[in-house]
C-alpha cells in the first residue's frame, strides 16, 4: 500500500472513528442545503443531527472547517448569485435565500463576495454582453 | 489580487491536453507559444470562467524528482471537486484511467485518486 493511501486510513481511524456521529453532521448539513431558504438556524440544524447544540456547533466546525450558520450563509449566498445572474429582482433573490430585508441581506452579500448583489448583478449582465459581441 | 490560475506539471504538454479535455471533459481556454513550449489553460466546462488550470510544461530538472517522489508515494499533485464520486470514477475507468485509491470516505467527504498519465495523481472529492 503507497504511502499517502496507509496516511488516509490511519488519519481515517483517528478522526472519525465513531461513523454515526459523521452521518448525524452530514445530515445536517443536507438539511441546510435543502432549507436554506426557511427560517433555519443552529438550533433546528442541532436537532436535525440529534445532537446538544454546543456538540453539534463543535463537530460541525471540526468536519467542515467553517460554524454551521457560516455554511448557511455560504449556500444562501451561493444561491443568491445564481439567480441575481439569472435576473431576479435584488428583493426577490434576498426572500428566495431566507433573508428578511435587503439591507441585512445586502451587507452579508457585501461582506461574502465584497460587492453589492445590484452591482454583481450589473457585472455579470456586462460580462454576458461582453461575451455575445 | 485574485486567484487565477493554478498548475499541475506535465511531461507533455499535447498529451496532457488530450487527458484533460477528452477524458476528464475539461475544455481548452488559452493557448499562446512560448518557444519550446506554450502557455495552455483548460477550465472546467462547469465553470468556464472560473480558476485556469495551467498545464506547465516540467522545464526545471529539479521539479521532475519532486513530481516523482509525490507520485511514487501516491500523494496526489492537486484535487478536483465532484457532485457524485462513484459516478465518475465508474466513467474514468471506463475510458482506462487507472486508480491508485478507490473512493473512500474519510468523514464528511469521499475521495478517490487516480494517474493523469502525465506525472501526477489526481484526487477527486466529494462533500457528503
Amino acid at each position: 500500500m503507497k504511502y499517502y493511501n496507509k496516511r488516509v486510513q490511519q488519519l481515517k481511524k483517528e478522526l472519525y472513528e465513531k461513523e454515526y456521529l459523521i452521518r448525524h453532521i452530514i445530515q445536517a448539513k443536507n438539511f441546510a442545503d435543502a432549507n436554506y431558504a426557511d427560517k433555519i438556524d443552529l438550533n433546528k440544524m442541532a436537532r436535525e443531527a440529534h445532537l446538544s447544540k454546543f456538540h453539534f456547533m463543535r463537530l460541525f466546525k471540526a468536519s467542515y472547517g467553517r460554524t454551521p450558520y457560516q455554511y448557511l450563509v455560504e449556500v444562501r449566498m451561493k444561491k443568491a448569485k445564481e439567480l441575481l445572474k439569472k435576473g431576479l429582482p435584488v428583493s426577490a433573490v434576498c426572500v428566495s435565500v431566507g433573508f428578511d430585508s435587503i439591507p441585512s441581506f445586502t451587507r452579508v452579500f457585501k461582506k461574502i463576495t465584497g460587492t453589492t448583489p445590484a452591482r454583481f448583478q450589473l457585472l455579470a449582465k456586462k460580462a454576458t454582453l461582453d461575451k455575445t459581441c | 489580487m485574485r486567484i487565477k490560475i493554478t498548475s499541475v506539471p506535465v511531461d507533455d504538454q499535447d498529451k496532457a491536453l488530450k487527458f484533460y479535455t477528452e477524458v476528464l471533459g475539461f475544455v481548452k481556454k488559452t493557448e499562446v507559444p512560448l518557444g519550446e513550449h506554450k502557455w495552455l489553460t483548460v477550465v472546467s466546462n462547469e465553470e468556464r470562467d472560473g480558476v485556469e488550470l495551467l498545464l506547465e510544461p516540467m522545464g526545471f530538472p529539479p521539479a521532475r524528482t519532486y513530481q516523482k517522489q509525490l507520485f511514487d508515494a501516491g500523494i496526489p499533485w492537486t484535487a478536483f471537486n465532484v457532485d457524485d464520486i462513484d459516478k465518475q470514477c465508474e466513467r474514468l475507468k471506463k475510458l482506462g484511467v487507472i486508480f491508485s485509491m478507490e473512493p473512500t470516505q474519510m468523514g464528511p467527504s469521499k475521495i478517490a485518486v487516480f494517474n493523469d498519465t502525465c506525472g501526477n495523481n489526481i484526487q477527486l472529492v466529494q462533500m457528503l
